[in-house]
């Protein structure tokens, strides 16, 4: 059970408070000032320090590049990668950028290679990013060539540090990130392992959309309990997810990852429903199937949304199962990049379910859709309103598990961790 | 409207044709989402997907109904408890073509180009792709009884609100 003793408290690191002229207000994390959205010189500080140094970035899954010589281009912060499976069976992520010229090598979104070659020069890579060829390198007829001192293995592509658990891969552009394990921490291992438990994963289906708002307020959104039950109507109305319901959050001991838990409860007034303006009782489906979830994890919680600093959403809502990858593009716009998944024994009929649920997930989903036009007049706030500051004192202003959803407090952890990554 | 070679579609059937085509993007272009339902039969299938999925035969699609009730609840969600920013979409449906004639249905495709205008927004582009129709006489009356609309970007802009 939460408790006192788990309230996250590290200090914060001196004398950095004046970054790019700006300084975090006195109240600390309970208040987000509005720049931090904004301004390019913090956006480029992220991806400096948080997309590319030390921490385990969501990758893919490995059912997507399943065969030796699958690849998938993906992109890590600001900067494109393609993640590739080797002859060996090894997964490999590596730098979309050739050594030579700087051209990306790799345009095509998936598919199957044997080696990788530049359109611009033709100059080959393997699997693993070592230089195989560079065409006309000895010159023709004694005439033209690299110089005699080039050596093709130092300028193979950069390929990132990989770590697989269970199925999902992970790079870093630092070779200092601790273990996975020790990255995401003992509870949240747990909970990441209830839905990647070992088994072998399929890959239903990719959706993306691009939202005109701070990549931030994504994780805000999936760490915040307290929307969930006034904005989305539609899980409230069935019982998805309110704030009656048994729930919890919680968060591993840096305030980074966090954990979203609830219990479905049925379609019936009372007093919390009551104060949910939107609460409608007599809206029945007519075509129920849509909404017939079966219970498939260990536990009560049918609801359980991870937010995996930097990058990564894992969502289990009844029977739908989705990564979500956040993709920053600049300051004010950010791609989501849903990949929907299932078991490989899943029964026909749970693969079926799968599909109909989706219909809450997704850009045009009956839920997530009110939180990507929320975002959208987030950022339209925040936009020209930069000296202003958000309010995210639901709950208190400690940074600790709590049994309830009325509370902001894993906002509060991420920025926590979040200035002190960044120094601010 | 184009027939593949060896059919001959009468030109009653080609009117009719003509005629669900433009009168399905005139009611969503209108508004009236509660008249949309009605254009499917009541075993229908219904999917919005990205060309990715499609192509590699991966089934997840942005809206997925198994019948005319489920749109009809899509369409009472919209209205009732989804939260969205006004905006105006309009269809332009073209170079539907019959590809062939089954027991199950006449098979046919159509592009359509979905333009979106926000407020105190430009008009864009907003999505762009093919409808694979199955078409059927149902009770006189010509319905989808499939309608898979493929879109052929990956990103979609913000959401997808209505209809495609």
């Amino acid at each position: 059970m939460p408790s006192a003793d788990r309230t996250i408290v590290y200090p914060l690191e001196t004398g950095a408070e004046n970054f790019a002229g700006r300084r975090w207000p006195d109240a600390g994390t309970p208040r987000i000032p509005n720049w931090v959205y904004t301004d390019p010189e913090i956006f480029a500080r992220e991806q400096e320090r948080i997309f590319t140094g030390p921490g385990w970035l969501y990758v893919c899954l490995e059912a997507e590049i399943a065969n030796p010589g699958d690849f998938k281009r993906s992109r890590l912060g600001t900067r494109e990668v393609v993640a590739v499976r080797d002859p060996s069976g090894k997964v490999n992520v590596l730098l979309n950028r050739c050594a030579h010229r700087s051209a990306q090598f790799c345009s095509a979104t998936r598919g199957t290679a044997k080696e990788f070659v530049c359109p611009y020069h033709q100059w080959t890579y393997d699997l693993g990013g070592k230089l195989l060829g560079v065409p006309f390198r000895r010159g023709y007829r004694g005439q033209g060539g690299m110089p005699a001192d080039f050596r093709p293995k130092e300028h193979g592509l950069q390929r990132l540090s990989v770590t697989r658990r269970h199925g999902v891969v992970f790079a870093s552009f630092s070779e200092e990130t601790e273990p996975l394990e020790q990255y995401l921490g003992e509870r949240m291992l747990g909970y990441f392992d209830r839905v990647f438990d070992g088994r072998e994963l399929v890959v239903l289906g990719h959706l993306r959309q691009r939202i005109p708002s701070n990549w931030k307020l994504m994780f805000e959104n999936i760490k915040d309990p307290y929307h969930a039950s006034l904005l989305h109507v539609f899980l409230v109305t069935f019982g998805l997810f309110r704030l009656d319901q048994k729930s919890a959050i919680e968060m591993d001991t840096t305030g980074r990852h966090a954990v979203l838990v609830s219990r479905r409860g049925e379609q019936q007034e009372n007093d919390a429903t009551r104060q949910m303006r939107a609460f409608k009782a007599d809206f029945a489906l007519r075509d129920p199937r849509l909404l017939e979830p079966v219970r498939e994890f260990p536990g009560d919680a049918t609801v359980v949304m991870q937010t995996l600093w930097p990058n990564m959403i894992v969502q289990q809502q009844s029977n739908t199962l989705a990564t979500r990858q956040i993709l920053p593009i600049d300051p004010g716009n950010f791609d989501l990049a849903w990949t929907f998944f299932g078991y490989a024994d899943d029964t026909p009929e749970m693969r079926q379910r799968r599909l109909r649920q989706a219909n809450l997930m997704g850009p045009a989903g009956l839920v997530s859709l009110d939180d990507s036009e929320a975002m959208l007049l987030s950022q339209a706030g925040i936009d020209g309103n930069e000296a202003a500051e958000c309010i995210a004192e639901m709950g208190g202003r400690a940074i600790r598990d709590e049994p309830h959803m009325v509370t902001e407090t894993a906002i509060r952890g991420f920025y926590q961790h979040y200035r002190r990554v960044m120094g601010l | 409207m184009i027939a593949a070679p060896g059919l001959d579609p009468p030109m009653e059937l080609r009117a009719r044709l003509a005629d669900l085509y433009c009168a399905y993007s005139d009611v969503l272009d209108e508004g009236e989402l509660e008249r949309w339902p009605d254009f499917f039969t009541a075993d229908c299938l219904y999917k919005v997907m990205p060309r990715e999925n499609f192509e590699q035969d991966l089934p997840i699609a942005l809206i997925y109904c198994e019948s005319r009730n489920m749109l009809a609840d899509r369409v009472v969600a919209l209205r009732e408890t989804a939260l969205f920013v006004p905006r105006t979409v309009r269809h332009l449906t073209g170079n539907i073509r019959l590809r062939a004639v089954e027991p199950e249905g006449l098979r046919l495709t159509a592009n359509f180009a979905l333009f979106q205008t926000m407020t105190d927004q430009p008009s864009e582009v907003f999505l762009c792709g093919r409808y694979h129709d199955r078409v059927v006489d149902d009770g006189g009356r010509l319905r989808f009884a499939e309608r898979i609309c493929v879109y052929d970007s990956t990103i979609v802009p913000i959401s997808l609100v209505y209809p495609v």
